[in-house]
């Protein structure tokens, strides 16, 4: 992994339960995923395989029902509701499929309340919003509000957004799911290019094959469990698409 | 620095107006509702408000100004001699029926002194001088009897009680609890009107302390002096007189009903829009709560907006409230919105809607920030 390779996220042996009434479903089932900084890495499988639920968890907005987490480095207290907000906050950047931003403001204005949230304010949030929107082309749109951008602007602003900050994770659900394949693979691109320059370690969920060829490695999930792992380097274009 | 509260407010135009627009309605409806009846209520007392007396010496248990009894004229002479007593004067305050030319009889409540100048009565005179009134047989009428006597001028007669009187001036401001008219009289003349009644007789006894007379002591020794009699200050028998119209009447709960209903139609309209607007925006508070917003971030915009709306509200209400006062003012009705009340209308404003906005913050106290997940 290199010297940008460096793990910035690892989750262990995580299970997760979900009980309602007297039926029990276990959703994970020992899953482990570790994220490295530069590095993109795709979590694929079928529906109800358990995806998002492990997303959740790695994005600290779920407890899981055993397992652990680490991120930079420091195991995260995945039980506390106090901690788990400060881990968002500190270390992690999110990217819907549904975009999320705030209809109510513009690009900038997204972004910048993002950065507000991480408690940077002032000048230091106004230059470090123009830095994202810069970084995803959308310098010239920033004063529109997400009404008047296409899907594809919509996800740029989103993925400033979650840039904002310089959070050293970035996880993104389904991101190209509600676009057109040519502005899905603009934005794919636009992923790689991102990670690679700034030096994040990405997690993209989801359905799309042809996110395998901007991924470092692919990691396949299957009734909770992680059943394979590879990295796309070991692979030809053939085999990574199939 | 991006104030979301604002934005969401402003995003839905159309609902914040109705916000502020229920709010302001509830606003004016308290403000109106409490300024017509302290406009009333004030009624009962401006008389005694604007006599310059510093205490009233009354009939035993007298319950308001207007419901006088009478008592010998000549207990004036033991007030007198109390020591610290400047200047102490008999007041009448009776009813007497005056016949207009129309043939219609309508009460009158008569106010009556020797010398109306010295005790400031009447306070607002459009036409006349009150010192002619010790010349004979004279009246001065206040503006308000026009509504119920029809026109009148200097000049003019009216028999009140069946005795002829002329009309010397006109009033302004004197009115009475019971909405009969005002008139200034000579205090014989008064005693004219109804002698079984009121021959030798008055109805208050109106005291000014002499400088640096010590106004407790006053009071107790003309209390020993007029055992059968009652003495109060100026500010006691004000509130004596106005309390009787709230407690003794279904006034004072009839207000309260309706500062109640107000308030309870601004909390429900800000309490269901802001609801609304919180149920529509959750995706939204999730997406904070998910890029690192806490709770207490969420809790910030609502409260914001709760805070906002109230402000606003209040200030349409007020401006309403204010635009009513010369219509109010134009059918004889006497709004009055002190700065107190203002005050004490936009705390509560503000504590109700912040309130109202606690049904949204329930809805919102925990709310899973993996929301942002689910289509």
């Amino acid at each position: 992994m290199g010297a940008s390779g460096s793990m910035v996220l690892e989750a262990r042996d995580v299970w997760k339960e979900f009980t309602e009434g007297s039926t029990t479903v276990t959703v994970l089932r020992g899953a482990s995923l570790s994220l490295a900084r530069g590095e993109i890495t795709a979590l694929e499988g079928p529906s109800g395989s358990g995806k998002t639920t492990l997303l959740t968890i790695l994005g600290c907005m779920l407890t899981p029902s055993s397992g652990t987490l680490e991120i930079e480095g420091i195991p995260v207290d995945l039980r506390s509701r106090r901690a788990l907000p400060e881990f968002r906050k500190r270390s992690i950047g999110f990217v819907f499929q549904q975009f999320n931003l705030f209809p109510s403001l513009t690009a900038y204005e997204n972004v910048i309340y993002a950065l507000q949230l991480k408690g940077t304010r002032g000048e230091a949030a106004r230059r470090e919003a123009d830095r994202v929107l810069d970084a995803v082309g959308l310098s010239e749109r920033k004063t529109f509000l997400p009404r008047d951008l296409s899907g594809g602007q919509k996800q740029r602003v989103a993925i400033a957004r979650a840039l904002a900050g310089r959070s050293p994770i970035l996880l993104a659900d389904e991101p190209t799911a509600n676009l057109d394949s040519k502005v899905g693979a603009q934005i794919l691109d636009l992923f790689r290019d991102l990670a690679r320059r700034e030096n994040r370690a990405l997690l993209i969920v989801t359905h799309d094959p042809k996110v395998r060829a901007i991924v470092d490695r692919v990691a396949l999930i299957h009734d909770g469990m992680i059943s394979d792992h590879f990295e796309t380097s070991t692979k030809t274009n053939e085999e990574i698409l199939l | 620095m991006v104030d979301l509260a604002w934005k969401i407010l402003l995003h839905d135009k159309t609902r914040f107006a109705i916000t502020v627009a229920g709010v302001g309605f509830a606003v004016t409806l308290v403000f109106v509702q409490v300024g017509l009846f302290e406009g009333l209520l004030s009624n009962a007392s401006v008389t005694i408000e604007h006599t310059r007396a510093d205490l009233w010496v009354t009939a035993r248990n007298t319950p308001n100004i207007d419901f006088s009894n009478s008592f010998s004229e000549m207990l004036v002479q033991r007030v007198r001699s109390v020591p610290g007593v400047e200047r102490a004067d008999n007041l009448i305050v009776w009813f007497a029926i005056v016949a207009l030319p129309t043939g219609v009889k309508e009460n009158v409540v008569v106010y009556a002194l020797e010398d109306f100048a010295r005790w400031g009565l009447p306070w607002s005179v459009i036409e006349g001088d009150p010192r002619d009134l010790r010349r004979g047989k004279f009246v001065m009428l206040d503006e308000s009897a026009r509504k119920r006597f029809g026109d009148f001028a200097v000049g003019d007669f009216r028999e009140f009680s069946g005795r002829r009187l002329e009309i010397i001036g006109r009033t302004r401001e004197a009115r009475s609890f019971t909405t009969n008219p005002v008139a200034f009289m000579d205090y014989r003349v008064a005693q004219s009107l109804v002698p079984n009644e009121l021959h030798n007789r008055a109805t208050y006894i109106l005291v000014k302390l002499a400088p640096g007379a010590d106004p407790s002591a006053v009071r107790a020794e003309i209390g020993r002096r007029l055992p059968f009699n009652d003495v109060r200050s100026r500010d006691e028998w004000a509130t004596r007189s106005r309390s009787y119209w709230t407690d003794s009447t279904g006034l004072g709960l009839n207000m309260m009903m309706t500062v109640f209903l107000g308030c309870l139609v601004g909390v429900v309209v800000v309490a269901q829009t802001l609801y609304t607007s919180a149920m529509e925006h959750i995706k939204e508070f999730a997406t904070i709560k998910a890029i690192g917003g806490r709770d207490a971030d969420v809790y910030r915009i609502l409260g914001k907006q709760a805070v906002i709306a109230a402000v606003l509200g209040f200030g349409l209400g007020m401006v309403a409230s204010l635009a009513l006062m010369p219509v109010m003012r134009s059918i004889d009705l006497v709004l009055i919105i002190s700065p107190k009340l203002a005050f004490g209308v936009f705390v509560g404003t503000v504590i109700l809607c912040t309130a109202a906005a606690l049904v949204s913050f329930r809805k919102v106290a925990g709310l899973d920030p993996a929301l942002v997940f689910r289509s």
